[in-house]
């Protein structure tokens, strides 16, 4: 009984970092742009694809997770330089517009170029086998993501909240005319997060790519669970995404062994229940980012 | 969730939910505007059937999931067609396609278009089952076509339709679980856990195998169901490890299958128990995907392109030769679709619906499959279903399904419909 709870305790935490690695890069695009990227799961998705791409041609997962987020970096310089940059001051429906648009358009795109048929990244032999704790056998690859993830976020986290970088966006996120007034180009902090969040999203694509299935319908499943997270979480707070993914994860694993026809539905009672008691969220409204 | 997120940040909440409505109700004028005027174009240069020529109507997936489903059905089909040289019975066969999107509304009208418009002697589709429970009243109603359902395989199309028009040239829910459950019983476990994905298929699939299982003497010792579209099965493994089964009857499909069974080897159950399961599970969409996690699992379906019978070589690298891309059961669903309506044509001496839905009433085909014939009462096909094993291959792909055992000439139960 204890085993079993440690060990589903252990799932959810590994279920919710990767969770978290996706929210991050929503919950950082919305709280510094004001900007709710409907693309961030076609961006996942894309990574996963240039991941499969270069592992299968050049034959190394490692190329792989270098490679394949810089383009989608690229792409997101595309997006955010061509069109989402003139449209910052507008309604907010407009950014939703555009971004629905693109995921949809990305989507299409990958279709196109290599079909429907589901595909999956292989998995670097160093990371095959498992590791035995106690009677229970755990992936190897899948404590290789548990770790990388966890590690990324907590750099990130110190990134945003201790370093220079991390003030500057902060500020430009409060109010950026200050910040423009004090000699510094916005538009750039602007363009940064949204390709660091593209980045983010494209690395999470490699990653997830091995042991999850590498489909065109990816990104949209994704991008549910993510908002739901970023929703609960506090829009735009970076902590309260973090904390929410880890709580979801524990909630779906935890759901799986009671009820497990009804985890998808415990994760949206949850919402309903913190919005109640909570409208702006967990971590909403009282903080910066 | 979209729109409380809008009115936080903005603090523009009202003009926000103003422009919205805006925007959506100049879209859905627009929309109706254009169907309208889709509408009436249609009724201008549509028409084509009545004296001379054949129309089929395809009314299937062509873009979303299933995409890659509805253009293998297509495949198959023209395939015949030009291996006839796109003619039935000395006439002329012109192809309809019109993607339901896998959805029902959709899926209705396009029916609806297809019978009214382009007047079609046959619809070869759908691809998802609440597309084809949803068209069935429009067959009905419209009277005017066989109807040739190439995938969906729901039993309730059955059940709840039993249309003289309605033919299986696929398969149904319950002949792709329940025959396995006495082979699995007599080679592989006396107990199982079941794990299925949580909608109408899986339900399906899953309560027929249950029931087969334990008429044979078997006992269910758990059961997990997971939300269709899950990513991560971690957890619903340690649950389904749990039940301390031998062996597991799972449903899953398309990338849903990719992940479990990766997970499941993963995790080292395949060590501790025997996976088996539909044959969407281990298909040859999925298997390349799946690759060597598959290895050494059991599942059923009515096709396997590597069944070794001469029809089905031929089939196979005709396929492969005509568009590049290797044979699959839908391909092959496709294939016999356009079988069954060439033979109904050349029975009836026309495309007479009625008399065309009785002379295949109880016809045999010869299909890659093997033969099979539609019962004359339910028009579900009779046919073999034959248990796989994943093995190696020496192929493209690391591994391959090997047909072990045959069950033949399935009947299926008929669900109270009498059509005979």
């Amino acid at each position: 009984m204890v085993e079993t709870i440690v060990r589903t305790a252990l799932l959810g935490i590994q279920y919710g970092m990767t969770l978290a690695l996706i929210a991050t890069g929503l919950t950082l695009i919305f709280g510094m742009l004001d900007v709710i990227n409907f693309a961030h799961g076609a961006l996942y998705m894309l990574g996963a694809y240039f991941g499969w791409v270069v592992a299968s041609t050049l034959g190394s997962f490692w190329l792989a997770l270098l490679l394949a987020p810089l383009f989608v970096g690229v792409v997101g310089v595309a997006i955010e330089v061509l069109s989402l940059r003139p449209l910052y001051d507008r309604n907010p429906l407009y950014h939703i517009l555009l971004t629905f648009g693109f995921a949809i358009m990305i989507q299409g795109a990958v279709v196109e170029l290599w079909g429907g048929q589901t595909k999956q990244i292989a998995e670097p032999a160093s990371l095959a086998g498992t590791l035995t704790i106690g009677s229970f056998d755990y992936p190897m690859y899948r404590l290789f993501v548990l770790v990388v993830s966890t590690l990324l976020i907590g750099v990130i986290w110190l990134a945003v909240e201790r370093s220079d970088l991390g003030i500057l966006m902060r500020a430009s996120a409060h109010d950026s005319e200050m910040v423009d007034a004090l000699g510094i180009d916005v538009s750039k902090v602007f363009t940064g997060v949204f390709v660091f969040g593209a980045v983010l999203a494209g690395f999470a694509g490699v990653l997830l790519g091995v042991s999850r299935s590498v489909n065109p319908g990816m990104g949209f499943g994704i991008i549910i669970e993510a908002f739901v997270i970023v929703v609960i979480g506090g829009l735009g707070s970076f902590r309260g995404a973090i904390y929410t993914a880890l709580l979801i994860g524990l909630v779906s694993s935890f759901g799986a062994l009671v009820a497990s026809t009804l985890t998808e539905i415990f994760l949206f009672v949850l919402m309903a229940g913190v919005l109640m008691v909570r409208p702006n969220g967990l971590f909403g409204a009282t903080e910066a980012t | 969730m979209v729109l409380r997120a809008m009115g936080k940040r903005s603090n523009r909440s009202e003009s926000d939910r103003s422009a919205i409505e805006t925007v959506s109700r100049r879209q859905y004028l627009a929309s109706g505007a254009a169907v309208g005027a889709a509408t009436a174009l249609g009724g201008c240069v549509g028409g084509s059937g009545g004296g001379s020529g054949l129309t089929v109507g395809f009314a299937l997936p062509f873009s979303g999931t299933y995409a890659m489903l509805g253009e293998s059905i297509v495949n198959g089909f023209d395939m015949y067609l030009e291996q006839n040289d796109g003619e039935i019975n000395g006439e002329e066969v012109e192809t309809v396609e019109r993607d339901t999107e896998a959805d029902t509304n959709r899926g209705v009208s396009v029916t609806r278009e297809l019978l009214v418009e382009e007047q079609a002697d046959a619809i070869v589709g759908p691809v998802s089952s609440a597309v084809a429970m949803a068209m069935m009243d429009t067959i009905k109603n419209e009277s005017s076509a066989i109807w040739l359902n190439a995938n969906a395989g729901d039993y309730r199309v059955t059940e709840q339709g039993c249309l003289n028009y309605h033919f299986r040239t696929s398969f149904n829910d319950w002949q792709t679980s329940a025959p396995l459950a006495e082979w699995v019983y007599n080679n592989v476990a006396d107990n199982v856990c079941l794990a299925y994905a949580d909608y109408a298929f899986g339900q399906n699939s899953k309560n027929f195998f249950s029931e087969a299982f334990e008429e044979a003497g078997g006992e269910v010792v758990g059961e997990v169901g997971a939300p269709l579209g899950t990513d991560d099965y971690s957890s619903y493994l340690t649950e389904i490890e749990n039940s301390g089964a031998d062996a597991v009857f799972s449903f899953f499909a398309g990338s849903d299958a990719v992940n479990y069974v990766t997970a499941f080897t993963d995790y080292g159950l395949n060590e501790e128990m025997t996976q088996t399961g539909s044959g969407f599970l281990l298909s040859e969409d999925t298997l390349p995907a799946q690759g060597e996690a598959a290895m050494g699992m059991y599942s059923l379906l009515h096709y396997t392109p590597t069944r070794e019978a001469e029809r089905n070589q031929q089939f196979v690298s005709a396929y492969t030769d005509a568009y590049d891309s290797s044979a699959n059961v839908y391909a092959c669903q496709g294939y016999d679709s356009a079988q069954a309506f060439a033979a109904a044509v050349e029975e009836a001496g026309g495309s007479d619906p009625d008399e065309m839905a009785n002379a295949l009433s109880g016809m045999e085909l010869e299909s890659p499959r093997g033969k099979f014939r539609f019962d004359p009462e339910t028009h579900e096909p009779i046919q073999d279903l034959h248990v796989r094993e994943v093995v190696e291959s020496d192929g493209e792909v690391p591994v391959e399904n090997k047909v072990v055992n045959t069950i033949e000439q399935v009947e299926s139960p008929s669900w109270g419909c009498s059509l005979n």
